[in-house]
C-alpha cells in the first residue's frame, strides 16, 4: 500500500522518438488508476517506467515518498501482471505462484499457506500441480494474479491483463478484478485501451495520447465533461456523434445552430461559456451522444429529418446509422424495449426517420484547437 | 456397402501400400548406408581384441580373443595422454559452456552501445580460420611457460579464449524465449543472473547440452593446436597426437593393434554423451525451431 507520484515523467528512446511527455499524476494511497489510450499512445511505457523495467529519462518517480528512478525492479516492491501472462512455462502453477517467495527466502510453511490462500482466492487450487500450458487463457491469467497477490506489494500494476481473453472471459474477470480489489485493498495501475475496462475499473481514469495526458478525472468526470475532442470521442461506446455548428450569443443567453436546427442552451451551460469568455458568432464542433439521440416517430417542427443507412439490431437497443443534412454516420442509439413493432419496422435500412437533440447534455468545442468550451 | 465407398475404401488401401512400399524402400536405404558407416568402427574394435599379432592381417574377425592390447595400453604413455585430454576437454567444457551461455544471454537481452558492431565483429573474425593464430599463440603460451609439459594449462587457454564467439545458436534460441519471462521474474524479485539461472536455463535444456557436447568435443578429437602446443614432450600430449606418433614406421608392427585399443578407449566417453544426450542435441541443433 502506497503512494506514487510521477513528476515531470518523460521517456525519450534512444532514436530521439519521445514516447511519453511531462507525465504528471499522484496516484493516492489504495487508489486504482487507470492509464487508457489508443495503442502507442505511451500507457504501457509510463507502467513499465513505474515497474522499473524501462529507464525513466527525465522526471522524478516516488512511491511512498521515495524517489525511485534509479532502483531494479526488485527493490521497488511492487507486483505486475502482464499481457500474455507471463508465466514460467517449465514451473507447475504452485512453483509459479512461489517463485518471488522463494527467492525471498521465506520459510516452506509461509509459502504453502500463501501460495494456497491466493489460489483458492481465485479458485486454482485444482490446477496448482498443473504446468502453465495445460491451462486456459483465463485459468492462466488467474495464475498470473495469483503470482502478484502473494506478493502483499505496496503498488499493484496490471499490464492489458484481459486483452487476450475472449469477450465473455473477459466480462467475467473484470468482474472478478473489482472483487479482488476490494479484497486486497492494495494501490492499483491498470493500463488498457478497452475504455469499458477504464470506466468499469478506475477510482480515476488517466486518458492519453500520442505521450500526452489529455484529461485526469473519474469516470463519470470524463464522460460527462471531456476536455477536448479526443477524450469526446474515446471515452463512451459507440462515440460521441460531431456536427459543424454555429454558436451565437444574444441578450437571452447563447443558442447554437446544428444540422439546419437552431437549440437554445440552457442556463448552466451559458454560465460555463460565458466563464470561458466566448462570445459573439463562432464556429463550432457541436458534440452529442448516440444515446442523446432521440428519434421522433412524431415529426415535430424540432426534429432533423434523414435516412436510416444501417440497423444494427444489439438486443436490448438498436444502433442506427442515419444520413442527415450531409453528415453520412450519424449514431443513434435507441432502447428496444418500448418500441412497438410498427415503430420498429419504420426504422429499417432506408426508412426515413426524423430525430431531435437531448439540448441539456451536448458538447461544444473549438474546431481549431478542439479544446471543450464547457470545461470547468 | 456402397459401391462407392468400395471404390474408396480401395483406393484409399491402395494409397496405404504405396506408402508401405515407399517407407521399405528407405528403410532399406538407411539400413545400407548406416552398415556402411558403422564398418570402419566394427573393424576397429574386433582388431582392438585380436591377441594373435600386432600388425595387420588379412581377415577381419580375430582369431584369437584377448584384452592383451588393452592391458598394453597401460604400460605406455597413454593414460598420461588420456587424463591430459580428459581434463583439458572437461575443463574446456564447462569454461566454455559458461562463457558462452553468459555472452548469449548478454546479447539477446541487454541492449548496450556498439552490440550489433560486437556482434558484427564477432562474426567477421570467426570467418578466419583458427589455424593463422597458431604461430603468435605458440610465442604467447611459450612466453607463459605453457607449452610442452604444461601443455594442459595452455591448450584449456587456447580453447575457451575465443569461445564467446560461438554465442550464435545459443543466441538464437534465447531471443525465442519472450522478454516478458524475464521482466515477471525481475518484478518478482530476481537478479540479472537469477533469471538466467532459474527461468532462461531451465527453457534452453537443449541449447546448454548442445553447447556442453560441442564445447567438449573440439578439445577431445584436436590435433593440430594440441601438436603444436606439446611439441617434443610426451608428457604434454594429448591421446590424438600421441597415438598418431605410434603410427610411424618403426613403433606401427608392434603398435597396430594398440592403437585400435586406444581409439576405442577414446571414443567411449563421447559415445556414451551422445547416446544420453542424443534427444536435446538434435533439438539444439535445429535451433530455435523447437521450444523448450
Amino acid at each position: 500500500m502506497a503512494s506514487v507520484k510521477l513528476t515531470g515523467i518523460k521517456k525519450i528512446y534512444d532514436n530521439k522518438v519521445v514516447a511519453v511527455h511531462d507525465f504528471d499524476l499522484e496516484i493516492k494511497d489504495k487508489e486504482f488508476v487507470v492509464f487508457v489510450g489508443p495503442s502507442g499512445c505511451g500507457k504501457s511505457t509510463t507502467l513499465r517506467m513505474i515497474a522499473g523495467l524501462e529507464e525513466i529519462s527525465e522526471g522524478t518517480l516516488e512511491i511512498d515518498g521515495v524517489v525511485v528512478n534509479d532502483l531494479q525492479p526488485k527493490d521497488r516492491d511492487i507486483a505486475m501482471v502482464f499481457q500474455n501472462y507471463a508465466l514460467y512455462p517449465h514451473m507447475t502453477v504452485y512453483d509459479n505462484i512461489a517463485f518471488s517467495l522463494r527467492l525471498q527466502k521465506r520459510p516452506e510453511e509461509e509459502i504453502y499457506r500463501k501460495v494456497t490462500n491466493a489460489a483458492e482466492i481465485l479458485g486454482i487450487t485444482e490446477y496448482l500441480m498443473r504446468k502453465p500450458r495445460a491451462l486456459s487463457g483465463g485459468q492462466r491469467q488467474r495464475v498470473a494474479i495469483g503470482r502478484a497477490i502473494v506478493r502483499n506489494a505496496k503498488v499493484f500494476l496490471m499490464d492489458e491483463p484481459l486483452s487476450n481473453l475472449d469477450a465473455k472471459l473477459r466480462n467475467q474477470m473484470r468482474a472478478e478484478i473489482i472483487l479482488l480489489r476490494q479484497r486486497i485493498d492494495t494501490t492499483f495501475v491498470y493500463v488498457t485501451h478497452d475504455q469499458t475496462e477504464a470506466m468499469t475499473l478506475g477510482d480515476r481514469i488517466v486518458i492519453m495520447k500520442d505521450g500526452f495526458i489529455q484529461q485526469v478525472g473519474t469516470p463519470q468526470e470524463v464522460f460527462e465533461m471531456p476536455r477536448n475532442i479526443f477524450v469526446a470521442g474515446f471515452i463512451g461506446s459507440p462515440q460521441m456523434n460531431f456536427f459543424e455548428g454555429e454558436l451565437r450569443s444574444d441578450a437571452n443567453g447563447y443558442n447554437v445552430s446544428v444540422l439546419g436546427k437552431r437549440i437554445a442552451l440552457d442556463e448552466q451551460k451559458c454560465e460555463l461559456l460565458r466563464r470561458n469568455g466566448v462570445a459573439g458568432l463562432k464556429k463550432v464542433t457541436v458534440g452529442i451522444r448516440p444515446e442523446h439521440l432521440e428519434v421522433d416517430f412524431e415529426n415535430g417542427d424540432s426534429s432533423v429529418r434523414g435516412k436510416v443507412r444501417v440497423n444494427e439490431m444489439m438486443g436490448s437497443e438498436l444502433h442506427l446509422h442515419v444520413s442527415a443534412q450531409g453528415n453520412d454516420n450519424i449514431v443513434i442509439r435507441t432502447p428496444t424495449v418500448d418500441l412497438s413493432a410498427e415503430h420498429r419496422s419504420s426504422l429499417a435500412n432506408g426508412c426515413d426517420i426524423s430525430f431531435s437533440f437531448r439540448s441539456k447534455v451536448i458538447q461544444l468545442f473549438d474546431p481549431e484547437t478542439e479544446e471543450s468550451l464547457l470545461y470547468r | 456397402m456402397s459401391e462407392k465407398s468400395i471404390t474408396a475404401s480401395r483406393r484409399h488401401m491402395g494409397l496405404k501400400a504405396a506408402s508401405r512400399v515407399s517407407n521399405t524402400l528407405i528403410h532399406i536405404l538407411l539400413t545400407v548406408i548406416s552398415v556402411i558407416w558403422l564398418i570402419p568402427f566394427v573393424f576397429i574394435l574386433l582388431q582392438s581384441f585380436r591377441v594373435e599379432s600386432t600388425w595387420q592381417v588379412g581377415y577381419v574377425v580375430p582369431k584369437t580373443w584377448g584384452f592383451a592390447n588393452y592391458i598394453n595400453l597401460f604400460d605406455s604413455d597413454f593414460p598420461r595422454w588420456y587424463m591430459n585430454t580428459f581434463i583439458v576437454a572437461v575443463v574446456t567444457a564447462v569454461l566454455q559452456t559458461v562463457i558462452v551461455l553468459c555472452m548469449s544471454y548478454t546479447l539477446s537481452r541487454f541492449r548496450f552501445k556498439g552490440r550489433k558492431l560486437l556482434m558484427r565483429f564477432m562474426m567477421i573474425l570467426g570467418m578466419f580460420p583458427g589455424m593463422l593464430t597458431m604461430i603468435i599463440l605458440y610465442r604467447v603460451l611459450s612466453d607463459l611457460g605453457m607449452t610442452q609439459a604444461n601443455a594442459v594449462p595452455g591448450l584449456i587457454l587456447v580453447y575457451i579464449a575465443s569461445s564467446g564467439m560461438g554465442y550464435y545458436v545459443s543466441k538464437g534460441f534465447f531471443d525465442t524465449i519472450p522478454k516478458s519471462l524475464d521482466e515477471a521474474a525481475r518484478v518478482d524479485g530476481a537478479t540479472r543472473f537469477q533469471v538466467l539461472k532459474k527461468i532462461i536455463l531451465p527453457l534452453s535444456k537443449p541449447i546448454v547440452i548442445y553447447t556442453i557436447l560441442t564445447a567438449f568435443m573440439a578439445p577431445w578429437g584436436d590435433y593440430v593446436f594440441a601438436q603444436y602446443v606439446s611439441m617434443g614432450t610426451s608428457a604434454g600430449k594429448n591421446v590424438a597426437v600421441g597415438m598418431y606418433g605410434w603410427l610411424n614406421k618403426d613403433q606401427i608392427a608392434s603398435r597396430y593393434t594398440m592403437f585400435c585399443a586406444g581409439g576405442v578407449l577414446v571414443a567411449l566417453p563421447v559415445t556414451i554423451l551422445f547416446m544420453c544426450l542424443q534427444k536435446y542435441y538434435v533439438e539444439g541443433v535445429t535451433g530455435g525451431a523447437v521450444k523448450g
